[in-house]
């Protein structure tokens, strides 16, 4: 009854709308400027380091953003189904031929797609390097993909934050606490504040830095680490899922 | 079409609409009728698959609103209460995500976006964003992307609210060229729109359906019941409803400011037995002349009568 097919034409139904939406918001354009606004400082110190007779490396800058993106990506998803909450439109979706899945994807799809499209206009730093120096591409191409996946699993993240509530800045600083804590589990377990081996492993197992360094710093692509990244999307948005259907509890 | 049996929601302890049974064929127009928190929206929320039934069970074209309710989803059309907009999309852009969702695809689906907004009368604002529309307008948007689709079932909770005269006509003449094929449930406090629409008219109160019939029926109910109003000089309301409460063929006496209303439901006509009951006492007959009783009546009737009953079993 619904084909796979039909799952795809609702996917490309709401991110269509929903990627449209971004772009009539302010909010898109001011996220859009303080990521160029960063990147330009990043830039720039890069671009001293390389003066000086640095190896022209991506390590720096993407780590960095990848903290940054903690910050400035909630601002993107808060109002994804919290608004839709507020406004009333859920009642649309929720009563629609299409499964709730379909909806929470299809919003972060549309969501990462904004993202990937800020990710592409940062392309000008790694190209400068190409045009400089003699840089490792492969590096460089493991590099930018941990870091869009991080950003995908982030987005993940503020989707869920946003099922949760009614309120954007509720959803915008839940969001920005729960990919926090993936940043900085490790920051726990290194404290001796947890005495348990087992409690620290899986610690330091769900903190993102011990699934990019080898990609970023090394150019390695190991299976567990993309696991590792596709398995926190999977997880926040299956539980997105969940939370948009307690709304016909919760009506 | 619509098929509910035994359909009970609470809300925490509140039992918001109480073991409701009706249905709805093709080709019927079926109004709901209630004051405000009779249930009406929640029946509507649960049969469109928006929320869960506490019990009973709800079907639409055989397909369980729960269990099978994208199939039942897949053959709705539902104008909440509340026309649920996007603000940032256009009129066009809209309608056309609604259609999408519901499974149109191109390029059918642009054509038909386009006659159904000539249909409510909006192409010509079809590239206005929805937040410059006025109330009316959204309105008729709202009715759009009910219909577009084509369902079978088409459920519209107060669809004519906040609309100007001739567009009331308008969506009413709409409601009932869908009405001829598919089945239509609309809920409404306006009650000669019923009379004119429906086939059917369920009236639900305290989340109980207290009547249902057609509009004729319903109303050839009290046909055989007469009301008389009275007004009597010299002597109170009170004292005039002592004295003609006994009088046979008199059903109810009910004292009011200015007189007193007489329900009489026999052949019989007591206006002579009255008035002779009123010169004996040598009081002064004012007026006395009969009230049409009316959809209206019918309405409060049902509607109030339970309330008094109840506050007489909590008094007790
Ligand atoms: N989300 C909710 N939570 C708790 N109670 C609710 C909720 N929604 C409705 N109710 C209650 O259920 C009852 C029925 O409400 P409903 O909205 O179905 O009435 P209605 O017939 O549509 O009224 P109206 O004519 O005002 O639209 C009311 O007493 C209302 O207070
Ligand atoms: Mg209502």
């Amino acid at each position: 009854m619904h084909s796979v097919g039909r799952s795809f034409h609702n996917l490309w139904t709401v991110f269509r709308v929903e990627f449209t939406l971004f772009f009539v918001s302010p909010i898109v354009y001011f996220v859009g400027g303080v990521w160029l606004l960063f990147f330009g400082v990043f830039f720039l110190i890069s671009l001293a380091a390389f003066n000086q007779g640095y190896e022209p490396t991506m390590a720096y800058m993407l780590n960095t953003m990848a903290f940054l993106v903690m910050f400035i990506v909630p601002a993107l998803t808060m109002r994804l189904v919290a608004e839709e909450v507020r406004q009333g439109t859920h009642e649309l979706l929720l009563t629609a031929p299409v499964r709730d899945w379909e909806v929470i994807v299809g919003k972060w799809l549309a969501v990462w797609g904004v993202m990937t499209v800020f990710i592409l206009v940062s392309f000008v730093y790694p190209l400068f390097l190409i045009l400089r120096g003699n840089p490792d591409l492969g590096l460089m191409a493991s590099g930018y993909l941990v870091f869009w996946l991080w950003n995908g699993a982030v987005l993940a993240v503020g989707v869920l934050a946003s099922s949760l509530t009614q309120y954007q800045l509720v959803a915008f600083i839940v969001g920005e606490g729960i990919s926090l804590l993936l940043f900085l589990a490790n920051a726990l377990s290194s404290s001796s504040l947890i005495k348990s081996e087992l409690v620290n492993n899986v610690l330091s197992a769900l903190t993102l830095s011990s699934h990019q360094t080898s990609m970023l710093d090394r150019g390695l692509i190991d299976p567990v680490d993309i696991t590792y990244f596709v398995g926190l999307m999977a997880v926040f948005l299956f539980l997105a899922t969940q939370m948009l259907g307690t709304r016909r509890w919760r009506a | 079409m619509i098929q509910v049996e035994g359909l009970t929601k609470y809300y925490g302890p509140f039992k918001a609409i109480d073991s409701l049974s009706f249905h709805a064929d093709a080709g019927e127009i079926v109004g709901f009728l209630g004051p405000n928190g009779a249930g009406k929206t929640t029946t509507m929320r649960i049969l469109t698959g928006y929320m869960p039934p506490s019990e009973g069970r709800a079907t639409i074209a055989g397909f369980d609103v729960f269990e099978q309710s994208l199939q039942a989803r897949e053959r709705i059309g539902y104008l909440p209460e509340t026309v649920p907009l996007y603000k940032e999309l256009t009129v066009w852009q809209y309608v056309d995500y609604m259609a999408a969702l519901r499974g149109m695809r191109n390029p059918n689906r642009a054509e038909r976006v386009d006659e159904v907004l000539d249909r409510v009368e909006m192409l010509d604002r079809a590239d206005s964003m929805i937040s410059s529309l006025s109330k009316g307008m959204r309105q008729r948007v709202g009715l759009a992307q009910a219909i577009v689709h084509r369902p079978d079932v088409l459920i519209l909770d107060e669809p004519t609210i906040g609309l100007d005269p001739r567009q009331v006509r308008e969506v009413r003449e709409l409601v009932r060229e869908v009405g001829q094929e598919r089945t239509v449930l609309l809920s409404t406090h306006i009650l000669s729109e019923v009379s004119q629409l429906c086939s059917r008219i369920l009236i639900i109160n305290k989340g109980q359906i207290v009547a249902e019939d057609s509009p004729a029926t319903l109303a050839s109910r009290l046909q055989g019941t007469t009301r008389l109003s009275v007004r009597v000089g010299k002597a109170t309301p009170k004292e005039v409803a002592k004295a003609i409460r006994g009088i046979e063929g008199i059903d109810e006496v009910i004292p009011t400011d200015e007189g007193v209303e007489v329900i009489s439901s026999s052949q019989a006509d007591p206006r002579s037995a009255i008035s002779a009951t009123i010169v004996q006492k040598s009081w002064e007959l004012l007026e006395i002349h009969s009230v049409d009783m009316s959809l209206e009546d019918i309405f409060l009737q049902l509607t109030t009568d339970e309330t008094m009953d109840e506050e007489e079993d909590q008094d007790a």
